[in-house]
Order: C-alpha cells, then sequence, then structure tokens
C-alpha cells in the first residue's frame, strides 16, 4: 500500500510540473496578446487624435472693395467670384510688411486652406457692410502648416525634408509668438467627405456610407438567412439533400470576401446593371458575404435550445411549426442576434468586396441616397494611405480609430442584447 | 378485469434503425385507472409510452410494426392526425420542462393554440382550474405571472401536469414523472395521480416499484424489449407468474 503512495507521490510531482508549465505558457500568451494591442492602440491613438484637432492662423482680414467689387454694383453674382485668394495674401501681407517678392507672397498665402477662399467669398455675399471694411477672423490653416504645428520635432529637420522652407518657418514662429494660432477641434474631419487637401477631408461621406451599405446588408441577409437557418435545423428533411446544402453553406462562411465581390461585380453591375459605387450594390455584396454566417449562427442557437422544451411543446398537440415559432424561436434570438451583429460588424470592417464594386471611388459628398456613389470606412481608410500628401498620415490612423470606436460598439451592444434576452430555464 | 378497454396494443414491435427495441407487445390499458410499467433501464418502458401519443414520430429513425388502438381507432392509421392524437393523449415528462414563461402563459398555450377558450376570461377560468386540480393553484396564487421556471422541481411537476390537463386529454402518459423529485414531491405527485385516476386514463413508467404499488392498479413488467408480464398490481407483486418478475421484484435483476 505505502509503496503505492509513493508512486502517486511521484507522478504527482511530475503532474503539478506540468500543470504550472501549462498555465506559465498561458500567461505568456495573454500578456504578449495584451502587449500587442496596446502597441496597436498606442500607435493608432497617438497618431490619429492629432487630426480631431487642427490649426487656425488669427487674421485681420481686409476685404479691399478693389478687388471685390471695384464697380461698387453690390450684385451678388460678381461677389461670389471675385478673387478672395488675393484678399487672403494681402492680409497676410499686412502681417509681414516687409514681404514684397511675388514668390515669398505665395509661400505665405500657402499657410491658409485654399477653402477659406471661397468661406469667404460666402461670408460677404451675406454681409455686403464689410465690404471695404476689415475684420479679425481665424481662417483655417493649411495642412502643411497644421502637421508642422503637430509635430515641432519637424522642425529641426532640414529644409529639404522639412514641407516648408526656413522663411516660412520664421514667419510660423513669429505668428505662434504673437499668439496667433490655435488648435480647435477639426469640424471638417466630422462633417465632409473625401477631398485632395488632407485639411477639408473628413470622415463623414464614408460613415454614411458605410452606415446606408449595412442597412440594405441587414435588411437583406437578416430574415433570409434566419429563414433558412429555422428551415434547415428544424423543418427540413434530413436527406443527401440537406446534408449537401449543410456543407455548402458552411463553405461559404469560408470562401475570401473578394470573392463576392467579384460576384457582386459580375451579376449585380454588369448582368444587372445597378449603379456602380452604390451602397445598394455594396449592401447586395456584402449581405451575400453575411448570410452563411448568421444562417450558421441561427442554427447553432436552434441547437443549444435543450429537447426538453420542443417535447413540452409538441406534447400539448403544438404542430412542428407552432413549437419552433413559439418556443424554440424566442429561446435561441439572443444567439441570433449576437450571430447577427457580428457579421454585421465583419461587413463593416471589409473593403475586398467593395473595391470590386467601385466603392473606392474618389467622393466629394455624402451620399444621400442608396443610389448615391459612395465609399465606405474602411475603404476610405485604404484611399487615404495610399495618398502621398504628409497629412493624410494622422487622418488614416484617426480613421483607423472611428472604425474601431464603431466595431467596439457593436459589439458591445451584442453584448448587452445577450445578455437582456437570455432567459434561465 | 372487467373495465373498458380505453387502449389496446397487438403485437406492436418498435425498431431505432436497425436495432428492435420492442418485441410483440401485446397490451391492453384499463380506461380511468392508473397502469404503471416497470423494467430496468433500457427495457423499452418509455418507447413503449412514447408510441402511446406517437412521440416517437420525431425520431427519424425510429420505425412502429403493429397496431395501437385508442378508442376502436388505430393512431397510426394514415388518416390520424398525431397533432389531434396529442390533444386527446396528453403527456408529462421525466424531467419538469415548463416553458421559459409565466405559469398562466404554461398552462395557457396548449388551449389557445387549441382554441379551446373562447375569451379572456374563459381562458383565466381554464387556467385556474387545471392549477386547482393540479393541486397547485394555493401556492402560486398570487404569482401566477412569475415565470415558471422559478417554481420548485415539484410545483414545476404539477405545473407540467396542470398543462397537461388544460387541453382536457382523456388519457395522460407520465414518463418517470418523480425521478428528478425528493420524497416528499414524490408523495405528492403520487397524491394528485390518485385523484386524476378518477377522471383521466393514466399510464406511468417508473423505476420504483414501491410507487407502481402505491399508485397503480394494473402494473406491465417489461424486460429487454419484451413485455413479460401484466395483471393486476397486487398480484404482479405478491404472486408473479413468470420467474424473471420474481427476480426483479426480489431484486435479483435490474
Amino acid at each position: 500500500m505505502n509503496s503505492n503512495l509513493d508512486k502517486v507521490k511521484l507522478s504527482l510531482i511530475k503532474r503539478k510540473r506540468e500543470e504550472a508549465l501549462f498555465r506559465f505558457y498561458g500567461l505568456v500568451g495573454i500578456i504578449s496578446a495584451i502587449l500587442f494591442l496596446i502597441i496597436i492602440l498606442y500607435s493608432v491613438i497617438s497618431q490619429g487624435q492629432k487630426a480631431f484637432f487642427t490649426t487656425f492662423i488669427k487674421v485681420d482680414v481686409y476685404f479691399d472693395s478693389e478687388i471685390i467689387d471695384p464697380e461698387n454694383k453690390r450684385n451678388s453674382e460678381d461677389i461670389q467670384f471675385a478673387d478672395f485668394g488675393t484678399i487672403i495674401s494681402e492680409s497676410l501681407k499686412r502681417k509681414f510688411p516687409h514681404i514684397s517678392d511675388k514668390s515669398d507672397v505665395r509661400e505665405l498665402a500657402s499657410f491658409i486652406s485654399t477653402s477659406e477662399a471661397d468661406n469667404l467669398a460666402e461670408f460677404i455675399v451675406k454681409n455686403k457692410n464689410y465690404i471695404g471694411e476689415s475684420k479679425i477672423m481665424w481662417l483655417l490653416a493649411s495642412s502643411t502648416i497644421d502637421v508642422i504645428v503637430k509635430n515641432p520635432e519637424m522642425e529641426k529637420l532640414i529644409e529639404e525634408d522639412r514641407l516648408i522652407s526656413d522663411k516660412q518657418l520664421d514667419w510660423l514662429n513669429q505668428i505662434k509668438s504673437n499668439n496667433e494660432l490655435k488648435r480647435e477641434l477639426n469640424k471638417n474631419f466630422f462633417t465632409k467627405a473625401d477631398s485632395t487637401e488632407p485639411e477639408q477631408a473628413g470622415i463623414w461621406g464614408s460613415l454614411v456610407g458605410s452606415f446606408l451599405t449595412l442597412i440594405i446588408t441587414l435588411i437583406l441577409s437578416f430574415p433570409v438567412a434566419v429563414a433558412a437557418g429555422v428551415f434547415l435545423e428544424e423543418l427540413a428533411p434530413k436527406n443527401k439533400f440537406t446534408e449537401f446544402l449543410e456543407v455548402n453553406i458552411n463553405n461559404l462562411a469560408a470562401v475570401p470576401s473578394i470573392i463576392f465581390g467579384l460576384l457582386g461585380l459580375a451579376i449585380f453591375l454588369n448582368i444587372m446593371h445597378l449603379p456602380r459605387s452604390a451602397p445598394i450594390v455594396g449592401g447586395m455584396v456584402l449581405a451575400l458575404m453575411t448570410l452563411p454566417t448568421i444562417i450558421i449562427a441561427t442554427r447553432s442557437s436552434l441547437k443549444s435550445v435543450p429537447p426538453s422544451i420542443r417535447e413540452a411543446a409538441i406534447g400539448l398537440g403544438a404542430t412542428k411549426f407552432q413549437s419552433v415559432i413559439d418556443h424554440v424561436l424566442p429561446l435561441a434570438i439572443p444567439g441570433i442576434m449576437t450571430g447577427t451583429i457580428i457579421g454585421m460588424s465583419r461587413a463593416l470592417g471589409e473593403s475586398a468586396p467593395l473595391l470590386m464594386i467601385g466603392m473606392v471611388a474618389f467622393i466629394v459628398d455624402a451620399p444621400g441616397s442608396f443610389l448615391d456613389s459612395s465609399t465606405a470606412l474602411p475603404v476610405q481608410i485604404y484611399l487615404w494611405k495610399s495618398t502621398a500628401a504628409r497629412g493624410f498620415v494622422e487622418l488614416t490612423a484617426a480613421g483607423v480609430i472611428v472604425l474601431l470606436a464603431f466595431l467596439i460598439l457593436m459589439n458591445g451592444l451584442a453584448v448587452f442584447l445577450r445578455q437582456k434576452f437570455e432567459k434561465k430555464w | 378485469m372487467g373495465e373498458n378497454i380505453k387502449i389496446s396494443t397487438k403485437k406492436v414491435n418498435v425498431f431505432y434503425g436497425d436495432k428492435k427495441a420492442l418485441e410483440n407487445i401485446s397490451l391492453e390499458i384499463p380506461e380511468k385507472k392508473v397502469t404503471s410499467l416497470i423494467g430496468p433501464s433500457g427495457c423499452g418502458k418509455s418507447t413503449f409510452i412514447r408510441c402511446l401519443n406517437r412521440m416517437n414520430d420525431t425520431i427519424d429513425i425510429c420505425r412502429i410494426e403493429g397496431k395501437i388502438i385508442i378508442d376502436n381507432e388505430d393512431i397510426y392509421a394514415n388518416e390520424i392526425d398525431p397533432v389531434l392524437l396529442r390533444a386527446k393523449v396528453g403527456m408529462v415528462f421525466q424531467k419538469p420542462n415548463p416553458f421559459p414563461k409565466s405559469i398562466f402563459e404554461n398552462v395557457a398555450y396548449g388551449p389557445r393554440i387549441h382554441g379551446l377558450a373562447k375569451s379572456n376570461d374563459e381562458l383565466d377560468e381554464l387556467v385556474t382550474n387545471s392549477l386547482i386540480k393540479a393541486g397547485l393553484f394555493e401556492e402560486i396564487k398570487d404569482r401566477i405571472h412569475e415565470p415558471g421556471t422559478s417554481l420548485s422541481g415539484g410545483q414545476q411537476q404539477r405545473l407540467c401536469i396542470a398543462r397537461t390537463i388544460a387541453i382536457s386529454p382523456q388519457i395522460i402518459l407520465m414518463d418517470e414523472p418523480c425521478s428528478a423529485l425528493d420524497p416528499i414531491a414524490t408523495a405528492v405527485i403520487e397524491e394528485l395521480i390518485d385523484e386524476l385516476a378518477k377522471n383521466y386514463t393514466i399510464v406511468i413508467v417508473t423505476h420504483s416499484m414501491q410507487q407502481a404499488a402505491r399508485v397503480s392498479q394494473q402494473t406491465a413488467f417489461f424486460h429487454m424489449g419484451n413485455l413479460i408480464e401484466v395483471g393486476r398490481t397486487d398480484q404482479i407483486f405478491s404472486t408473479p407468474s413468470q420467474k424473471k418478475t420474481q427476480d426483479y421484484i426480489t431484486g435479483k435483476i435490474g
């Protein structure tokens, strides 16, 4: 007996060692995962938060009537097309009276975003009494200036690598020391669509595009997938054909998304002639991609409903269909919703199939309907990433933050719904 | 025994795929009496009881031969609708399985799908009466809208009985209704079975020979898919005619 216990003791040491080793491996895995997550989040957020704010320069704008309305007619049509670029550069020049060289003036004018000329035109059309007057205004800085202000370490670079010349840097520092510089929330980022100028580009257009696309995806995929899942799991006879369907649906869930994009290109665009780049087509393609995911989620949550519930209903004389609709499906709903939201968040993050159907265009307005040309969040990130101008680096990271925020929101919703609707039995 | 025969089975064979689960079962079940089916695990008694309301239809690989006659109708005939049959032959399961809904909804579900109550008042009355008959009403009358799953195991099982009574069946099948319950809850259910036998034909599968002796008037002993012996309960337990029955009730097999 004693020798037996000794053997157990010996093997216990080994077993305990194995357990400790396994724990250690697990811990290493978790810690490295957390570490990578922190690195990713840090790099994205540290870059991206810069794009949420932007630089404004204080300028005493003189609305020279000679430039705006030389004939003194106060005609809105004419005023609108006046050369407000010159108004800005002349006003800037008065800050630096010693500048007269033409190329210097041009370099100085490049401090201000080109969009401000249009904004001033709009302002004057509404407030004609300012013609001939001057007004202190905060004008949006151009992206190059914005980048230098946000990344002060760039000032130390040599001129060729710095984006701005030594002269421009001197002027900038002068503006800074006069307290004529401020940073404010970047409204353009949250309200505008794409632009060639980083300081005027925004995420709003692609956000609306993604939203419209996902609505189509949800409307098309959810009812079809739930109906298919219920039919296959509960009502269909179990035979070779349904087995074949089952295997193929599982396979479809693993098909690379770009294949669905090609399918959409071939059928929705080339055969059905639906509009290119439109959320409706994007939604249809993503619905195809999401269908198998929701079908599988539906089936597995139906499967996890205990058979005793079905027996109870059948035993009371409910038909098969009644037992499913009245009892089994309501119990499976939390699982189905979780699966749907997971599928939808995958669709939200998907870019490859959208590239195929042309949702990768340069579009400067937010889409107003399902048929308008549009981009989507991940595609916008991809577009900005492949643009050369320095200001887009921060925009790209900011786009990633917005996308991540929506993914977290959707997954949070999935957890919430699951807990709210889950019933105990 | 001189009573009306409610259910009679003739040479019933049941197969699961290639495996024969029941062989040549011919059994007569008297009306408004309790018949208990006893036998060791896997002897086919549950399979048999599930044939009586065609619950086995839901199992794809299950195949049945022979005749089961209830009120002069072969329930496996083509023109018989199993849904209609189950409104006449109710069933209580081994593990209490209330729907995860309120107590009221649990009882009201059957009448509702069968259209048994014309108005809400009528439905209320039907639910209350069923709960009274199942001996549950007094205990839960203040929380009739609370979930059925919040009740104790014994109460849940009586709720399942109330749910079955609510569709006014003529026959109630009980598949080991007390195996998941403690002795006190079991005693309550056994009393209830006595009470119900005045109005319903009851067939009960049980593991416990004492239970069979206490509640039933007729007992059938199953062994390895065969019906070994059937007779009056007191007779089976005092003077069984078969050696196997003798062995089982004295604890030598099973």
